[in-house]
């Protein structure tokens, strides 16, 4: 009973973990997508700073994050009082929490490869699509999107892969609380503090193969594109 | 009559434009000007791509300028870029298609240019099912080329679309835009600093410096006239003569003109009979003579006056303007710019309204560009 009763609970772990990558990566292109946009295209002066902004989490100890968004976001503060409002529960131990603090943490994976590829399409392809009669949206559906299809799928794909990794920021945010907020990072290290290796053993090699198929996709697709470029 | 007047004061970074024109006709303009004068900044503006400049542009009656109205999407302007891009995910039928649909979109049967017409004159037709990727510079020219004309529009702006094409190719869609023009009536305002582009298609000419017109006019009076002269550096100085086609030899592939009674044998077979062909000659090309030379050297021995001499500081030339002698009253006189040393000037004794026998062979004239009448 008690075998069966963990391989549940690993997983609800897994399932956790996938529905939290799938919505970072929603909210993430809703988010993502037009900063990365804006840092290619509009910005001039307010470039540096919110690229540093945006890079920020790449260097900060997940903790850090965590920290700050506990307390920024505690139900007494108005910003806690607007998530509750949005989400109906408080950040702390929720799941909502989780996909907020994972937004953060991920968001220069997301903004960064589509940014560069924002980039190498350039000013010049916009203004020949506004130039040929095609308005800003028409432009982004028909001409950008499907021009920065590479960098699309490499945000998609490091984000999401990124998301599967987290520890140290979900276990501050979410507690790690069974059937919630346990991911499968959790869930190995408990199993690992308990001393069941075996348990540990099967969700750690699990996370192994399923990241090296993931990064496996990505360069496979990416090294394709480089030939086809030539 | 097309009707473009355009206003651009302002400045942007280091660069201080202040430019004022009034386009107005259904020909071909030529914008010339040296690197960095603003040329491309002057399309750029047209195109509604460039703010925080005074702006000013009104195009038959309606104020352009105004951005909110007329966003760059919304002008009714065809524009070729400096670096043409086509769309690298469709293919070259879709890259004409994209501007097809959105062209019908706004303004459903109202195509006068059709595809066709385009495909067969421009020669895309094996082209059609490629991606743009794998495209030569001419090849890609000529989809943009075409691209920008499907968008029907009322102005075309093209900004040096021949910068980089080899003369075989440059000739032909020379004669294409030329005839392009003459048959739809679109009128184009084509930016290069080639004089033989400008001779071979220029109708009107805009030249500018530094931001800031400094002369307009036909191109064949422009083209005499000093202002352009300082443009392109005296060893570019030239002249265009204008004359009527008065024989055609089939065989020898030669081509008589008339200059107001004058003869002036061109090489090839330019034009029909009657027409009006344009010819570019250069000035350091010509040769000067007082009096009549009893052997023939050249192909064409022309007659005129000396009406200036311009002996230049620190250098060793000198640089006349002629004015050919017209045995037929009524047509206007034409002026040819002649380069020589002051050392041969001096030794030739000449001096203002003397009379003087030209001579200049037919191998150094341009291939030249002719307007049929």
């Amino acid at each position: 009973m008690d075998f069966f009763y963990h391989l549940s609970s690993d997983f609800t772990a897994i399932l956790i973990t996938l529905k939290l990558a799938i919505v970072t990566c929603l909210f993430l292109a809703l988010i993502g997508t037009p900063l990365a946009y804006f840092l290619a295209f509009k910005s001039k002066n307010t470039k540096p700073f919110i690229e540093t902004l945006v890079t920020l989490p790449l260097v900060l100890p997940p903790t850090v994050i965590g920290f700050y968004l506990i307390v920024f976001l505690s139900p007494e503060t108005i910003l806690g009082k607007i998530f509750i409002l949005l989400t109906g529960e408080q950040l702390i131990f929720s799941f909502y929490g989780l996909v907020l603090a994972s937004i953060i943490y991920s968001l220069p994976f997301w903004v960064q490869p589509l940014q560069a590829s924002f980039e190498k399409i350039g000013r010049d392809t916009i203004r020949t699509s506004y130039s040929l009669g095609a308005g800003p949206l028409d432009t982004f559906l028909n001409v950008i999107i499907p021009l920065c299809k590479k960098g699309f799928f490499t945000s998609f794909i490091i984000s999401f892969a990124h998301t599967l990794g987290e520890f140290g920021i979900v276990l501050m945010v979410g507690g790690g609380i069974h059937g919630k907020t346990k991911v499968i990072a959790i869930s190995i290290y408990d199993h690992v503090e308990q001393l069941s290796f075996g348990k540990a053993h099967i969700l750690a090699g699990g996370m192994l193969i399923l990241s090296f198929i993931i990064l496996l996709t990505l360069f496979y697709f990416n090294k394709r594109t480089v030939v086809r470029v030539k | 009559m097309s009707d473009l007047s355009v206003l651009l004061k302002g400045k942007i970074g280091n660069f201080f434009l202040n430019f004022e024109h009034h386009f107005k006709n259904d020909g071909i303009t030529i914008l010339y000007g040296p690197n960095g004068s603003g040329k491309t900044t002057i399309v750029s503006a047209l195109g509604g791509f460039i703010k925080n400049i005074e702006i000013r542009i009104i195009f038959n009656g309606n104020e352009l300028h105004n951005i909110d109205k007329y966003p760059s999407y919304k002008r009714p302007f065809g524009i070729m870029f400096q670096n043409p891009i086509l769309f690298e995910h469709l293919s070259v039928e879709e890259n004409l298609d994209f501007v097809i649909k959105r062209h019908q979109l706004k303004t459903p049967n109202k195509s006068l240019i059709s595809k066709e017409y385009l495909i067969n004159n421009l020669e895309l037709n094996s082209l059609l099912k490629r991606s743009p990727e794998n495209l030569s510079g001419g090849e890609k020219l000529r989809v943009v080329l075409a691209r920008t004309i499907l968008k029907q529009p009322n102005y075309l702006l093209l900004d040096e679309p021949m910068s980089d094409l080899d003369i075989k190719y440059k000739s032909k869609l020379l004669v294409f835009l030329k005839g392009f023009n003459k048959k739809f009536k679109t009128p184009i305002l084509y930016i290069t600093h080639s004089i033989e582009e400008i001779s071979q298609i220029g109708d009107q000419i805009v030249l500018i410096k530094d931001g800031e017109k400094i002369d307009s006019g036909s191109v064949s009076k422009i083209l005499n006239r000093s202002s352009f002269v300082d443009l392109t550096g005296k060893f570019e100085s030239s002249s265009i003569l204008e004359g009527v086609v008065s024989r055609q030899d089939q065989n020898l592939h030669m081509t008589t003109l008339d200059l107001s009674g004058q003869k002036l044998v061109v090489p090839g077979l330019p034009g029909n009979l009657n027409d009006i062909v344009r010819v570019r000659i250069r000035s350091r090309d010509i040769l000067l003579s007082s009096s009549r030379l009893k052997t023939q050297i050249t192909e064409n021995e022309l007659q005129g006056l000396i009406s200036s001499i311009e002996i230049e500081n620190n250098s060793a030339f000198s640089e006349l303007v002629i004015v050919l002698k017209s045995f037929k009253s009524k047509r206007k006189k034409q002026t040819l710019r002649v380069r020589m040393t002051t050392y041969n000037l001096k030794k030739m004794k000449l001096s203002i309204n003397d009379s003087v026998f030209i001579y200049i062979s037919s191998v150094s004239i341009d291939r030249q560009a002719y307007q049929s009448k």
